[in-house]
């Protein structure tokens, strides 16, 4: 979100320097190259090569639609997508549902400056561990004869371990939840934290009860904190693997995954297919979320 | 706001909210004390050891579990981390300095730079691997998965800097020309030191994110392992408590870096209040 803001003021703030404007390019030139060779002539080589011609071993520069063919005829790819989409609406509601009272609590209802950094600080912790670290402490919690079970055993909730816990899609989904609920929780915070309380406190006085504030007056004035966290998450979740490959002992097949498998045994054009359509996937998404709040102007 | 009510029950849930995210942390920190070679990843602990800390620096006897290469990884994801950190930081401070002009198209040159954090690493890695595929160039950590990783963290350290020269007071550098000190002296001299906070910001986040970073590694950096992709190389088969003992260590890690850069941040601060009074005096 502070990067919209950003945007903004280096287009519109006039800036005085007393250096030659050839000297800017220069400054500029590096970046914009690196990008360019880097960024995007890899990913134009993506689009590319998904019209070669794939034989078993190697692929030929020989422009075919066979891969794509071969990609929407397939139960596999098309299973890959539905899974993909599926994951990432229902991962995307869970975040909303479990960040938003947390943002809540910390950008509206706590009043003390130092509280809310030292929460908001508790919340950016864990990103010091490694991702593949965090993914994997799922395993331990949610196994048969993990922590979960065996609280629940001994609590006498559930007679016998529950075994769908791990290694299904529901472990992919609790555990992306965790990872990425965090990128909800901040601009949600950020937002709800500007908003004016003598607002609230003037619909106070006039009698609207919380839970009217919370509908006429707080909920639309965070929803550009949660759509710069949708987007977050949704380009996030859209581009993962390794969660799925950690947790869902192969039974959850995102397209990263089939990206993964189709380069490890040498399917480029059909790895570059799938990364077409993740990415197009992720372009109409980012799109569409824009669509709903116009960032600029609620930033 | 004075539902109090509201505010106990969203504060236990916060509460809670936080439990969710540090539980499996600190139950994976608890299983790494697992005695070992015959305890396994879950409770109850049979008996409080370091076992699987000595079988991660191989100082076990031989068992049938194979202990992580991390040692030839680590020295990797450490260079990794450091070169990419300076060529991050380099291409951050520049891009944000010809950023303080205003100039023709600089719209689509900050979201050039800024889709380089957002485009998912599994699609560059796979664009990287094609191009470097077609041109016949080897993959190594130290080239192409080294260029990906500067184009993942480079927008990072630009934006810290694009925030740290919107606050930036340029009578200073003006004063300085106009007493006949060169561009690079002044740059040096006055600029660098003004913007040192934000370099320092920049130089932790490129070096942490690289230093963590797998999906662009694992495509484009061939057959050598980096530390995150000497883990991910576990996933596929049994988890036994020495990750969960490097998971312990690598965090410890990432905090002493924090703790270094917040050291330094304090350095800095201070000096600047020193010079401050100096002024005044």
């Amino acid at each position: 979100m502070s990067m919209m803001a950003v945007a903004e003021q280096t287009e519109t703030e006039p800036v005085v320097e007393k250096k030659s404007p050839g000297k800017a390019l220069w400054l500029l030139a590096p970046g914009v190259i690196w990008m360019s060779l880097f960024l995007v002539l890899p990913m134009l080589m993506m689009v590319y090569v998904s019209f070669w011609t794939q034989t078993t071993f190697t692929i030929e520069p020989t422009l075919t639609l066979k891969s794509w063919v071969t990609f929407f005829t397939s139960d596999t790819y098309l299973g890959a997508l539905w899974t993909t989409v599926r994951i990432w609406l229902i991962v995307l509601v869970a975040t909303v549902v479990v960040g938003y009272p947390a943002a809540l609590f910390v950008g509206l209802f706590v009043k003390n400056k130092a509280l809310q950094t030292v929460l908001l600080v508790l919340c950016v912790i864990p990103f010091w561990t490694s991702f593949l670290i965090r993914v994997l402490a799922w395993r331990p919690m949610l196994g048969k004869e993990g922590a979960i079970n065996m609280i629940l055993m001994n609590l006498g909730i559930t007679d016998a371990p529950i075994e769908v816990l791990l290694f299904s899609e529901l472990s992919v989904i609790i555990g992306m939840t965790q990872i990425y609920c965090v990128f909800m929780v901040g601009p949600i915070a950020f937002m709800l934290g500007r908003i004016d309380t003598s607002i609230i406190e003037a619909a106070q006085d006039l009698g609207a009860g919380f839970w009217r504030i919370f509908r006429t007056i707080i909920l639309p004035l965070s929803m550009p904190g949660v759509v710069v966290g949708a987007i977050f998450v949704s380009v996030m979740v859209l581009g993962e693997f390794a969660t799925s490959a950690a947790l869902s002992g192969r039974k959850v097949n995102l397209l990263g995954n089939i990206i993964v498998t189709q380069v490890g045994s040498l399917k480029w054009a059909f790895a570059a297919v799938a990364g077409v359509v993740l990415t197009i996937l992720m372009g109409a998404v980012v799109a569409a979320l824009l669509r709903i709040v116009d960032l600029r102007k609620e930033l | 706001m004075n539902a109090s009510g509201i505010k106990t029950g969203l504060g236990a849930y916060t509460a809670l909210f936080l439990v969710f995210l540090y539980g499996p942390l600190v139950v994976l920190a608890i299983l790494s004390f697992q005695t070992g070679p015959e305890g396994g990843p879950q409770f109850p602990i049979i008996e409080w050891s370091t076992y699987w800390y000595k079988h991660l620096f191989g100082l076990t006897p031989p068992s049938r579990i194979a202990p992580l290469p991390i040692e030839q990884a680590l020295v990797r994801s450490l260079g990794l981390a450091v070169m990419t950190m300076i060529v991050s930081t380099v291409l951050g401070v520049t891009a944000a300095q010809a950023f303080r002009r205003k100039f023709r198209g600089s719209g689509v040159v900050f979201y050039l730079i800024v889709l380089g954090m957002m485009v998912p690493g599994v699609l560059v890695g796979l664009g990287m691997a094609l191009v470097a595929n077609t041109l016949g160039i080897d993959r190594h950590w130290w080239s192409t998965a080294f260029v990906l990783h500067v184009v993942y963290t480079f927008p990072f350290a630009f934006l810290v800097m694009l925030a740290i020269f919107n606050r930036f007071d340029p009578s200073m550098e003006e004063a300085s020309w106009s007493l006949g000190v060169t561009p690079a002296r002044t740059f040096r001299k006055v600029t660098f030191p003004l913007i040192f906070p934000g370099v320092l910001s920049a130089m932790l986040f490129a070096f942490t994110l690289s230093y963590d970073e797998f999906s662009r590694t694992l495509f484009a950096s061939g057959r050598d392992l980096t530390l995150p992709l000497a883990i991910y190389g576990t996933f596929s088969v049994e988890v036994h408590p020495n990750v969960f003992a490097f998971g312990v260590l690598t965090t410890l890690f990432s905090f002493a870096l924090l703790g270094t850069y917040a050291a330094l941040m304090m350095l800095s601060v201070r000096r600047a209040k020193r010079i401050a009074i100096q002024e005044e005096a």
